[in-house]
Order: structure tokens, then sequence, then C-alpha cells
């Protein structure tokens, strides 16, 4: 798994004493296609430069298998406070395509408790940062 | 693996490189600054990438973000319910008496009472706008709709006619595409566009 | 050897096979009986020295039918090898004697569809989670989401929350007769 921090991205006009914070560190649990998608917004956004990330957000990205279910239950464990979840994609989310499947979890909410739903199959990597605006308070997010 | 409120053990944080030179090829050395939103140009920061665009202006025609429902269209035929594969459409009707105007037999029509997508099963596969007769449902680009809780991801009736305002209008035929059919059963005068 | 000489050879060594012949595979039927000696045949006589996956059809009434493929790298010749096990008895020999590599093969095909592979060193199950029941690719194995949701779709147009249900059942397509039990 992959922890990256990550600058929380801002609209124009929002100033940097906005009240969500400026950097979040993002744990990201790339399970299948959607992994991909959080890769490709990491990846442009990621600073070495150490942050001052004063969260830890762990992204469920892909479909949670019931083989795979403990070790995310392990990872949100792990995770140390302050912490947000944020399930990414149809699969995170409800299980998505394979709601039917007799070897998936439904939705990573049933392990694990979620602050965040991004919705997508798969979702933007745009949408990523979009959830995680959500997920720390950006208000200005829903249109 | 560092957690906040570890050190960082050892070493300096790597030089980021000057504005206006290109970024070392390696991926997660890319920009140096927060991103800001608005449309992005590739940027040497970005390690030649297109910045990435917090909105959905700029997004290729068809792209498949939400679906949209115009409720005029709808017949409750029950299609897209019952072929959508993750079973995420739900719909409830009922049907109504319309007297007909002169002396006319009186019709039966379907009302929505309930159209709802359950946008966390959505696999976005299109089926269901593929399938409609009678083209209620309508692709989307807006992708930026995370909830706080999974309930408020089933969008209901108007909701989804909120979406087709963001719908944008369909692409232009190719240049020398052939007429399509619909144009040619209307008559000379309709041919393709452009 | 081309296709049509492996189907000369065929005929020769495996005088119960039936095989077909298309553009690059050749597919041969063979009894439960034989079907050490048709992958022998394969590899030692049809020079396929490359295992390349085994798996399992559900054909129901008809029971289950093994499935191999094989290739022969110099010749570029695919050769799919079948056979049948009656659903009450599934039982195989083991083709791990012959080539290695059915060994993870057979262990999914056993888990997935209930065939014992007899001979074989070590039967686990391979991809599924511990305590698992059942096996899921058979096809009287039920989604049980499926079972316990309801599908939007058998409604009627008209039909709404507070109507009666029409006397007619819709199933969803796919799902087979008599499913779900009520």
């Amino acid at each position: 798994m992959v922890a990256v921090d990550l600058p929380l991205p801002r609209r124009q006009g929002e100033t940097e004493a906005a009240a969500f914070p400026a950097w979040v560190r993002v744990f990201d649990a790339g399970l299948a296609c959607c992994g991909v998608e959080v890769s490709a917004a990491l990846r442009r956004c990621v600073s070495l430069l150490p942050g001052e990330a004063t969260v830890n957000v762990l992204v469920v990205a892909g479909t949670v298998t019931d083989k795979l279910a403990p070790l995310v239950l392990a990872a949100y464990r792990d995770l140390p406070e302050p912490r947000r979840v944020l399930s990414f994609g149809a699969c995170a989310n409800s299980g998505g395509p394979y709601w039917d499947s007799y070897c998936v979890t439904k939705g990573a909410d049933q392990i694990i408790p979620v602050d965040g739903y991004v919705p997508g199959c798969p979702p933007r990597p745009e949408a990523l940062l979009h959830g995680l605006r959500l997920l720390l308070g950006a208000e200005g997010d829903r249109p | 693996m560092t957690f906040i409120g570890q050190e960082r053990p050892g070493g300096h944080a790597p030089v980021p490189p000057a504005h206006g030179e290109p970024g070392p090829a390696i991926p997660s050395q890319g920009l140096a600054e927060p991103v800001t939103a608005g449309p992005g140009d590739a940027g040497p920061a970005s390690g030649g990438l297109p910045a990435l665009d917090l909105d959905a202006g700029h997004l290729p025609p068809r792209s498949r973000g939400v679906i949209g429902l115009l409720e005029e269209n709808c017949t409750v035929c029950m299609l897209c319910a019952r072929e959508c594969p993750d079973w995420c459409i739900y719909i409830e009707s009922h049907k109504q008496t319309v007297p007909a105007p002169d002396s006319g037999r009186p019709r039966v029509r379907n009302v929505l009472d309930r159209f709802a997508i359950d946008f966390s099963l959505c696999m976005y596969c299109g089926i269901c706008i593929e399938v409609c007769p009678y083209d209620a449902l309508f692709w989307s680009p807006e992708f930026a709709y995370p909830e706080a809780g999974i309930a408020a991801l089933t969008h209901e009736q108007d909701r989804l006619r909120d979406w087709m305002q963001t719908v944008p209008p369909p692409p232009a035929h190719d240049p020398g595409a052939p007429t399509p059919r619909e144009a040619q059963a209307a008559g000379p005068g309709t041919g393709a566009a452009g | 050897m081309t296709g049509g000489q492996l189907l000369a050879e065929a005929a020769r060594h495996l005088p119960t096979a039936r095989c077909a012949a298309e553009e690059g595979t050749v597919t041969m039927d063979v009894p439960r009986e034989d079907w050490l000696a048709a992958l022998a045949f394969a590899r030692d006589v049809a020079g396929c020295d490359f295992f390349d996956w085994l798996t399992a059809v559900d054909e129901q009434d008809k029971g289950l039918a093994v499935v191999a493929h094989l290739y022969s790298i110099e010749d570029r010749q695919h050769l799919l090898v079948r056979t049948l096990v009656p659903q009450d008895d599934p039982v195989l020999p083991t083709a791990t004697s012959l080539f290695r590599g059915a060994g993870w093969a057979e262990r999914e095909t056993h888990e997935m569809f209930g065939v014992v592979f007899a001979g074989h060193p070590g039967l686990a199950p391979l991809l599924l989670p511990a305590g698992f029941e059942g096996h899921p690719l058979r096809k009287d194995f039920p989604l049980a989401a499926r079972a316990a949701q309801d599908w939007p779709g058998a409604r009627e147009p008209g039909e709404g929350e507070t109507s009666a249900r029409s006397r007619r059942r819709l199933v969803p397509p796919g799902v087979p007769e008599g499913w779900p039990p009520a």
C-alpha cells in the first residue's frame, strides 16, 4: 500500500486559510481497476516535500473480495488517528457490478466505517480529489 | 512507512525542479506546489501531463459521468430496469385514464411515481440508455457527486432531472458520414450535419 | 505435426476419441477412462509440450465436462482435450503425473466444480476463502444476493408500491426456471 502526502486542491477564490486542511496523507488500498485511477490522481499531485499532513485517509479503491476483507480491516485498524475512510468506486461502495458474486464483500462499509463514497466505475482521478475535499469539509464542493 | 507524529528519518527533502525546467521522469516527483483548480494546460512541473481539471467542462463528447432522466419521454416501459445488470433502477408507476377530447376513446397511460438510479451500484455500462426506446435517459459528463452517506447516492426523479441541464448536445456527425436512416426517412433537406 | 496428421495419429492411438479440426485447433472428446491416455498421446505423440489450462464446464444433465488446453509450440497447434464425468461421481485421474502445471488448475477446478482428481498431491482450495461451502461455478449454485433482493424489473408498467402484484411472475434474464424457490 502506498502512503502519499497530497496537497488538497483549492478552487479559485478559496484562500489558503480555508477551514479544511491543506495536506492529507493518503493510504491507497488499490485493490482493483479503481486503483489505477487513484494512482493517476496521486501521481500528478504528489510532492516529496514533507507536508504538514494532519489527516490520514484510507482510500479503498477496488473490489473487496471475501478473502481480502480481513486485510482491509487490518489496514483500517493500523491507521493512526485522525483517520478517515473514503470508498472509491462502485465495488467499494456496494459491490458494484459484482453485487451478486459468491466471493465479494458488498461494499467496504460492511467491514469498516466509511466516511465518504465516490461513485463511478471507475471514477475519474479528479473525482478522488472531490471525494477528499468532501471528506475534509470543503463544503463548496457540492454544487 | 512513517506516520504523522514521527520524524522523518534523516536525509533532506529533495529539491524540486526550478520553475520552467522539465521535471524528472520519475513519477511522484511532480509538483512542488499544490494544484489549484481551473482548466489546466500541460506544464513542465507536472511531468508533461495536463493538470487535473476539477470540473467536467473539457471532457470529450459522450463522456460517461452521470445519467439524466427526461421524464416527459418516459412511458414506463420498464426496459431500462429490466436490462440493468446491477438491478439499480427503481421504477414505480400507476395507470391513469386520460379522457380523450371530443368523443374519442379514453386512453390509459402510465404515470411515473418513482424513478431512481442507485449510483452506488451503477457500473456506467449505458445499457439503460441504449435500450430506452424513447430517448428518456441521457449521458452527462458530470462526475463530481461524492456523498457522505451511501443512501444519498440513490438519485431520485428530481435530481435526475437536474442532471439533464448538464447533458451536452450530441456531437456533430463526422464529415462525409452517410446520412442516418432517420434523416433519410424524413426526406431530403435533412441530411447529416457538417 | 499438422492438424491433419494429428487426426490420423489420434485415430491410430485413441480409437475411442472423437476429433474435430478447425483452424489451428483440434478438439478431442474422449471417454473418462481414456483421459490420461489422451493427455499422454498429446504430449508424447502430438508434440503438445505446453500445458495451458484445465477447467470444467457444467453441462447439467450430461454431467461435468473437464477440458484441457494443450499447445505445441513448435508446430503451433492447439489441442483441446475434453471428457465428461457424471455429476454424482465426478472423479478423474490427475494430470499432474504428465504435466506438473496442472496442479493449481486442478485445485481450482476441484473447488469451483467439485471434480475430484484422484492421485493429486494436494487438492486443497486455491482461491476461495476458508470455510466456503459449495461449488460456486456449478449452474445450480444459488447466488444469494439475487435470491435476497427483489428484482426491480419484476414490476409491470403501471405497477407501483400500492398496486397488487401481477399474477405473471417475471424473472430476470438468465435465471433458470423455478428459481428462486418460493
